[in-house]
């Protein structure tokens, strides 16, 4: 709509400037009808389409039949030719972005009065440094440049507005040797440097036209090279590519291979815990004792403790993703992790520094292992007292005694002292016994 | 100034634009689309004999001694066209620049009168020159517009930065196939970059001598339309039947020349296409050929030939437009290259015979480094193409922002024609 009324040059409603206020106000303004639609509410009965008649949302788009015809094209309001059309005239003007106040010629509407020339305000003109003889004698000499070309270089410098590679192209060669847009540049901001130290600037920008030599020799040689050079690049990407997605396919099978691994380990845990259970619940049943694996526990002990994946595939990384904990960690273990921990006093995410990292993980897989073990001893101890109440079950007014070595001087869990024998965990393998021991 | 002149950033000041160029001088008033006039870059001079009614006399043109004063000079294509005796044509372009100041002087005054039809002193001047315009010829142009002409303000632009402003750019590589050679020129912000133009020797005068050497092996009669009174219908690959005007005198050889070369060249318009790829034989062999008559009435229809003879501007090694391009992009700072090299502006008459930019195109992609983008931008339409440099030079004249740029009459008499080095970059 804007843009009609301005083509038709009609008066903009002021629309105001965006600011937050205006921002903010509007949201208020739209809050506010927001809620008066809906203070309108139809009242209980009336049909939504009668209340649709009275109250219109204002959201709802315009009927697309036309509903008033009197007023179309063929009846226009606009009486042409009635009116003196405005005049244009031929009118001298100045510039005031001359300097020579030379007066050109241009159609311009009479009525829209004598204003400052609205392109001079486009004039922009760089500032260059400007220095006398004395500042130059006493800090800008130089080894290879002489105050003439200097002087020819800030010329330029302003009337091309610092473009150097141009002020390189129109440097006088007959005068002065052939320079490089890097040695412009480097004498250019030296001396611009300079001048501003002296005028008391603090921050002086330093131009490194070594650094800038380099850069372009090598962007030059990227340039440069020959399409043979560049298909046979393009062939190495690709076979770096391919080895990349061989070598990630590989890590998948190998993630796999781990998870199946450790799905078994748990397997083998809950195979144990039902094992566990069995003797608990059918206690009336004649319930064999469990068999305690223990090459599958010294098994688990040996692979326990926390897996790190290896970060040494290409590409960057951030190395507190090293820190991460792999997603075969259940729940339970992070937790267990979390609170030793807290019971340390230690931060649960450090600062990745490479050595923290690197003891960090290692710390948590310890703990990993730590609790891993305490489990298998746990288990191990349970079984031996299951083990003992079925011998004095069996063998009544027996009592097993139970070497102290095999004690859990530590176990501190439920507070039981478990008795065992070094033997009993060679017989665990004896065919169930009928028993009658309440635990 | 209203609302909408400001918004288009335009101001028109009923400035004139200049476009010289070897095969012609394009004239018109900034803001117009097109040119109002495309004048030959040749001149007639002939002797002044309007005492006499119907020269017989026959006079060689090196017995003529007379004053200047009593030449007669001949200007656009009109009076060009019309066998006159004793009129020799001359150019008076040389390399791109303006030679022969005294004929550019007559055509100006042509312009003014004929074209323009307006003083001069009411209109600023806005020239194009090409980018190794000499030192001492633009003083000369400046001083010729301000003494002579009284113009009231006056302006010096390379073709190529006015090309590239045509196509909407400030920074582009800028490669101009005019009637004597075929130019690449960097252009950054405006600026030429002078070092790093370069250019070889073939253009549409290059296909016509070629075209013509081409005909006259084949023995086609190329007497041109002037010369031919009536002709009959022949069939194909005939020999010609038509009747010579009756002149009562022999036109000079320039004319005979000029002549020629215009029949030539509209062969050569008609007929030549650049193949896209580097000729082949059998591949230029089933392209549909073409049917061409002559003013003679000879027609005849035209195949492969029509692809050797265009391919003269591509397979030379060292000067083909696409090596001249890359080129001149790398002489140039390897920041700026991968900026030309995305607008390749295409310009210059030559540059329409058919199938010269996907050529262009094809031949430049080849050469551009890998990691850069290629893009060229070239005008579809004829007339945007052929006066690329005007139609540049008619928009900068009506912009606002360009009206400080002009050297005024008042700066002139102050300074002189010396500063047109330092205010037309
Ligand atoms: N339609 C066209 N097809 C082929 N060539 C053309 C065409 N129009 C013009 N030319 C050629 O372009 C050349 C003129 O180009 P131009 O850019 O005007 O040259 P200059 O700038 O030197 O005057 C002539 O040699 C002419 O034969």
């Amino acid at each position: 709509m804007a843009d009609v009324r301005d083509i038709m040059e009609l008066e903009q409603p002021a629309t105001p400037e965006i600011t937050r206020e205006s921002i903010i106000g509007s949201d208020k303004l739209k809050k506010r009808t927001f809620t008066t639609t809906k203070v309108s509410r139809r009242p209980e009965g009336m049909h939504r389409e009668v209340f649709a008649l009275l109250y219109n949302d204002n959201k709802d788009a315009p009927a697309l039949f036309p509903s008033d015809t009197s007023n179309g094209y063929k009846q226009t309001k606009i009486k042409l030719g009635m009116r003196k059309p405005r005049k244009w005239e031929w009118i001298p003007f100045t510039n005031p972005a001359r300097t020579d106040g030379a007066v050109f010629y241009h159609w311009r509407r009479p009525s829209d009065g004598p204003k400052e020339y609205p392109f001079a305000k486009f004039n922009k003109k760089i500032e260059v440094p400007t220095y006398t003889d004395a500042i130059y004698q006493q800090h800008l000499q130089s080894e290879d440049w002489t105050k003439e070309e200097t002087d020819h270089l800030m010329d330029l410098a302003q009337r091309f507005d610092l473009r150097f590679i141009i002020m390189s192209d129109r440097y006088d060669t007959e005068k002065f040797s052939k320079r490089s847009v890097e040695d412009l540049k480097d004498r250019y901001h030296k001396v611009c440097g300079t001048l501003a130290k002296i005028s008391g600037e603090k921050k002086v920008y330093h131009y490194d036209a070594d650094h800038e030599r380099r850069r372009k020799e090598q962007l030059k040689r990227l340039y440069d090279r020959t399409p043979e050079q560049i298909e046979e690049e393009q062939s190495l990407l690709n076979e770096l590519k391919k080895i990349e997605a061989r070598k990630k396919e590989r890590e998948r099978k190998t993630q796999d291979l781990q998870k199946l691994i450790s799905q078994a380990d748990n397997q083998g845990d809950s195979l144990r815990k039902s094992d566990k259970k069995l003797p608990k619940k059918k206690l009336a049943n004649p319930a064999r004792p469990s068999r305690v694996d223990t090459s599958h526990i010294l098994q688990a002990v040996e692979t326990a403790g926390i897996k790190f994946p290896d970060y040494k595939n290409s590409g960057v990384s951030l190395r507190s993703q090293r820190m991460k904990l792999p997603a075969n960690v259940g729940q339970k273990k992070s937790k267990g992790i979390e609170q030793m921990l807290q019971e340390m006093e230690l931060e649960l995410n450090p600062t990745p520094t490479e050595e923290i990292c690197l003891n960090f993980n290692e710390l948590r897989s310890d703990m990993v292992l730590h609790m891993e073990l305490k489990a298998a001893l746990a288990t191990c101890e349970f079984e031996l007292q299951s083990l003992r109440h079925q011998y004095e079950a069996l063998n009544p007014g027996k009592s097993l005694a139970i070497p102290p070595q095999l004690l859990s001087s530590t176990t501190e869990q439920d507070g039981t002292k478990l008795i065992g024998n070094a033997e009993i965990i060679d017989v665990v393998g004896s065919p169930g016994t009928p028993s009658g021991s309440g635990t | 100034m209203s609302q909408q002149g400001m918004l288009y950033g335009g101001d028109e000041i009923g400035a004139l634009v200049f476009d010289p160029g070897h095969h012609s001088l394009r004239v018109g008033y900034a803001q117009e689309d097109t040119p109002k006039a495309e004048i030959p870059a040749v001149v007639g001079v002939a002797p002044d004999d309007s005492q006499k009614m119907e020269p017989e006399v026959k006079v060689e043109g090196s017995n003529i001694t007379q004053s200047p004063s009593a030449w007669k000079y001949y200007i656009d294509t009109t009076y060009l066209h019309t066998p006159r005796p004793n009129m020799e044509l001359h150019s008076y372009m040389k390399d791109g620049m303006i030679e022969n100041w005294d004929l550019f002087e007559k055509v100006l005054d042509y312009s003014y009168e004929k074209i323009i039809q307006s003083e001069s002193e009411y209109h600023p001047v806005l020239f194009s020159e090409s980018p190794w315009n000499q030192r001492q010829k633009r003083e000369k142009l400046t001083e010729l517009m301000f003494e002579k002409y009284k113009v009231p303000a006056f302006f010096l632009v390379k073709n190529a930065a006015l090309a590239a402003f045509a196509n909407g750019r400030s920074t582009a590589l800028v490669i101009d196939s005019g009637a004597i050679h075929t130019s690449a020129v960097p252009v950054l912000d405006g600026y030429v970059i002078s070092n790093a133009v370069v250019k070889a020797p073939l253009g549409g005068d290059y296909l016509i001598l070629r075209s013509r050497e081409m005909l006259e092996s084949l023995g086609v009669d190329l007497t041109p339309t002037p010369l031919i009174a009536n002709k009959e219908i022949v069939r194909d690959k005939e020999k010609p039947k038509y009747t010579k005007k009756n002149l009562s005198f022999n036109p000079a050889n320039s004319w005979m020349v000029y002549m020629v070369k215009k029949t030539v060249q509209d062969f050569q318009h008609s007929v030549l296409q650049v193949s896209e790829t580097p000729y082949d034989e059998r591949i230029a062999a089933g392209v549909p050929t073409v049917h061409y008559e002559f003013p003679t009435g000879y027609h005849q229809d035209f195949g492969p030939e029509r692809f050797k003879l265009a391919e003269g501007l591509f397979d030379h090694a060292m000067l083909g437009a696409g090596y001249l391009a890359a080129t001149s992009a790398g002489m140039c700072d390897v920041d700026v290259r991968p900026a030309l090299y995305s607008s390749v502006v295409l310009t210059g008459g030559n540059s329409l015979v058919q199938g010269f930019s996907e050529r262009l195109s094809k031949d430049l992609s080849s050469r551009t480094p890998g990691s850069m983008r290629l893009k060229m931008i070239a005008a579809n339409g004829t007339v945007e193409r052929r006066f690329g440099a005007w139609v540049g030079g008619s928009i900068l004249a009506s912009i606002g922002t360009f009206q400080q740029m002009w050297i005024s009459m008042q700066e002139y008499q102050e300074s002189g024609k010396a500063q047109i080095d330092r205010k037309c970059p």
